[in-house]
């Protein structure tokens, strides 16, 4: 490990704890038990198998969705847009996977998955373009997109494809679902986790391997430090930044699967419950680094399912708060961590 | 009277002690230049003196008084102003408006924007400044600019003057204008303090001088009769010439053809003619080196040249296989990506770029770093940590090590100390002597009169004149020494071209 992944791996650390201390400071004002609350959250996640399941199938759409988001953001561009560009791609995912079930099931999960992948791409390479012609925020488009898309897929859905009184869509064949965990390792009974998480490790890992080793991966982070300095370096930039909008996009996507073809069978308005923007601060937390995805992702889905178990103690909305804690400390100890590691010398 | 006196003053960045327990006055009216290489830690001295930065211990005294600023505005109050090297300007606020900002005169309705106007316009008549008040920075040129810095000051009222690199960005002509002002702020009884990087300048305008180098003070010298004794200066400025000692010499001029040649080109952006009807002509073996004001179409020439703008019309031909290298004008925005390592920087412009492994990119850092003399601390620092110097060396390393043909320098050592410029000198005669086309655009006039075979003078995006080497070498004192002399008439009537005055 170098340097610099030894300061960010302080720094993040650092960020978690003082994240907890003042959550802890917060509970107390609130007249809580913080330790009891702690302890609660953390018995219901790991008293047994079924804990610890759910909670990696909870892990699973936020480490999809994470890699989606730090290809974006290598590359400078701060894609909000993900809660419209993931369901896009789902509701597409499960309407290819209903109308060509006579596909055998490898090939059916494949291009189902591609044609969402390319239906959330495209969503992704409109505020791309319109970055690139007319100079315009992507932070703005991306967040506006998500209304616009989130209102076609709603139309879409219940005119055409929903099921009656219903705001999902038809079940697909249960031959074509995913194989559960709890199948192969009882260990996890009862729990909804499926392979798709074991493909999310995956996708973290061939990430990981594109954004840092390969030379399509060393432009994008070029162009995400210094757009300039990479066009006189002759890398098009351009061509980088619609080629990173669209995969990054096209990736959220793939939280579908899960949910999809790993538990429920179909489609379902507001399947998403915000992981696009829950993954904001996954990626965030994780320096944009895949691996440290998969760690981020597992810290949100504990206190996520964990904060089920207190939700009689404490207002569910805490986990929010935590949330935003996490990015605030993070900026703030960042900051301090890598100025007291510099040394740097000013002349 | 003393205006600053600094009594041991030390500050240290984590075991680099950037001042190391400086102490000297600076008199009460008296042009004070500071010298030093780049890293030689006057900047920090300054930015003490300016309240920017803290010192660890010692002591400073202003006008007698021991005083230590917590803030710039600190400093603002008791009668220091400072122009930094990059103007602090807000670009779509007027003149009037940037420099009111922070000391606006007030009515119980608001600022009092027309006695301020009239405060200011009689000092711009005052200074003879040469502004309108109400025009926009954007509109202005880099030497009015700092002309509105100037007027900052004066509208504050300072007592001591700091001026960081003034000169750096002016033109013969505006440098002339600049130290016309310093004079009559010599006559009003205020304080100057000048830090420069240019020894003709000194020995003209300074009463004193005082040398730092690695952070410690190591020469003084009185300059009162205009006598400075400018050898033993830049010795004490570099410590050791290293590489001076050992100068590539100019071969004879090798059989030239063409290499690159622009005819009649024009390129508008933003409604504004960069380009107006450029010729010029790049040929193998020769250094053409092109000088002018800045914002005279220096940039679009190279955009042309490299590709980065296409919207032009005339012709472009290129007589040679291969890309064109370029070292950019703004290093930090074009040149490298300062968060990437030496060696990932060298590679990134490769063709065909795939991934390289660690070892192989220290490697190919390891190779520049030994081969340009480059100061580094650790092979993997990022490019960002390194100085000025080392940058540039790193970015030229990379540019001439290339198969490339035609080679586009600008500001090649702006920003870059002796040992640093005399060493790149050194490169850019060798790539010439290899045969290779270069073209280097500068502010820095004795820099192109020593390197340059042709010489031309661009004035509103067209080339007015073109010297031949043998029209200004009888100028030239000695080739590869530190301090090079050209003729005076010579650089006089360089000067005029250059703000579009032709004799004929």
């Amino acid at each position: 490990m170098n340097r610099k992944s030894l300061i960010n791996l302080i720094s993040v650390s650092l960020s978690v704890i003082v994240t907890l201390l003042i959550i802890f400071i917060l509970l107390l004002i609130l007249n809580k038990d913080p330790f009891l609350i702690f302890s609660k959250i953390f018995s219901e996640v790991f008293a047994d198998g079924y804990g610890i399941g759910q909670t990696l199938f909870k892990a699973t759409p936020l480490i999809f969705v994470s890699c989606g988001l730090a290809v974006c953001f290598h590359a400078s561009i701060f894609n909000i847009g993900a809660e419209g560009q993931l369901n896009a791609g789902a509701f597409v995912t499960a309407l290819v996977a209903l109308k060509l079930d006579f596909l055998p099931f490898p090939l059916l999960i494949t291009v189902s998955l591609i044609c969402g992948f390319i239906i959330s791409g495209i969503f992704g390479l409109i505020p791309a373009y319109i970055k690139i012609k007319k100079d315009v925020s992507e932070v703005i488009t991306t967040i506006m997109m998500n209304f616009i898309i989130l209102a076609l897929v709603n139309f879409f859905l219940l005119d055409f494809f929903a099921v009656k009184s219903t705001m999902r869509t038809e079940k697909i064949s249960a031959n074509f679902m995913f194989l559960k965990m709890e199948d192969v390792i009882p260990f996890f009974q009862g729990s909804s986790l499926n392979i798709s998480f074991l493909l999310a490790l995956l996708l973290a890992f061939l990430m990981y391997m594109f954004i840092y080793k390969t030379g399509f991966g060393y432009k994008l982070r070029s162009v995400g430090f210094n757009e300039i300095a990479s066009r006189y370096l002759g890398i098009r930039t351009n061509a980088v930044i619609m080629i990173s909008f669209f995969i990054g996009a096209g990736i959220t996507s793939l939280a579908g699967m899960n949910y999809i073809f790993g538990y429920k069978g179909f489609y379902e308005f507001g399947f998403s419950n915000n992981i696009g923007f829950t993954a904001i601060a996954v990626t965030l937390l994780a320096r944009n680094n895949p691996i440290g995805i998969i760690f981020s992702s597992l810290l949100f889905a504990v206190l996520d399912y964990g904060g089920l178990s207190v939700n009689q103690l404490v207002p569910k909305e805490l986990m929010l708060v935590v949330q935003g804690i996490i990015i605030l400390s993070l900026l703030a100890v960042d900051k301090l961590v890598n100025n007291y590691f510099r040394g740097k010398i000013v002349s | 009277m003393k205006a600053v006196e600094f009594i041991e003053v030390t500050r240290k960045f984590g075991n680099f002690k950037a001042n190391d327990e400086i102490s000297f006055d600076i008199k009460s009216n008296d042009v004070h230049c500071i010298l030093g290489e780049n890293g030689a830690g006057k900047s920090t001295l300054m930015n003490i003196l300016f309240g920017i930065i803290k010192k660890d211990s010692g002591k400073m005294k202003i006008f007698g008084e021991e005083k230590d600023f917590k803030s710039p505005l600190d400093a603002i109050k008791n009668g220091i102003g400072m122009v930094h090297q990059h103007f602090m300007l807000i670009e779509d606020f007027t003149v009037l408006e940037n420099v009111i900002l922070g000391n606006e005169i007030t009515l119980k309705t608001g600022i009092d924007f027309k006695r301020s106007e009239l405060i200011l316009n009689e000092l711009v008549e005052k200074y003879s400044l040469g502004l309108d008040v109400n025009a926009r920075i954007s509109e202005l040129s880099i030497g009015q600019q700092q002309k509105v810095e100037i007027l900052k000051l004066l509208f504050r009222e300072s007592d001591i003057l700091i001026f960081d690199e003034p000169t750096a960005v002016l033109s013969p002509v505006e440098t002339d204008r600049f130290f016309k002002i310093i004079g009559t702020f010599k006559n009003d009884g205020k304080t100057i303090i000048f830090i420069t990087h240019k020894l003709n300048e000194v020995k003209y305008i300074s009463d004193r001088v005082s040398v730092l180098r690695k952070g410690k003070l190591v020469y003084e010298s009185d300059n009162a009769d205009k006598d400075l004794n400018i050898p033993e200066l830049s010795r004490a400025i570099v410590g050791e010439l290293s590489e001076i000692s050992n100068p590539v010499k100019r071969a004879a001029e090798i059989n030239t053809s063409d290499a690159v040649v622009l005819e009649n080109i024009n390129l508008v952006l933003n409604e504004l003619n960069v380009l107006n009807g450029l010729d010029l002509k790049l040929k193998k073996g020769e250094i053409h080196g092109i000088c002018g004001v800045e914002g005279n179409g220096q940039s679009g020439i190279v955009d042309v040249i490299y590709g980065i703008e296409k919207n032009f019309t005339g012709s472009f031909k290129k007589y040679i296989e291969g890309g064109i290298s370029l070292v950019p004008d703004d290093r930090k925005r074009k040149g490298f990506i300062k968060e990437y390592n030496i060696g990932e920087n060298i590679s990134l412009k490769g063709k065909n770029l795939n991934y390289l492994p660690e070892k192989r990119i220290n490697e190919i850092s390891g190779k520049i770093i030994s081969e340009n003399d480059i100061r580094v601390s650790d092979i993997e620092s990022p490019m960002g940590d390194l100085s000025g110097g080392n940058q540039q060396k790193v970015i030229f390393a990379r540019e001439s090590d290339s198969e490339n043909y035609v080679i586009v320098l600008v500001h090649p050592t702006r920003g870059v100390d002796i040992n640093a410029s005399a060493f790149i000198h050194g490169r850019i005669l060798k790539l010439r002597n290899e045969g290779k086309a270069v073209l280097v655009i500068s502010s820095d006039l004795d820099e192109l009169i020593l390197l340059s075979d042709r010489l031309s003078v661009l004035y509103k995006g067209k080339i007015l004149k073109t010297f031949a080497r043998k029209d200004f070498s009888g100028y030239i004192k000695e080739e590869n020494e530190v301090e090079l002399t050209a003729d005076p008439d010579f650089l006089q009537s360089i000067g005029k071209l250059m703000t579009g005055i032709t004799d004929e």
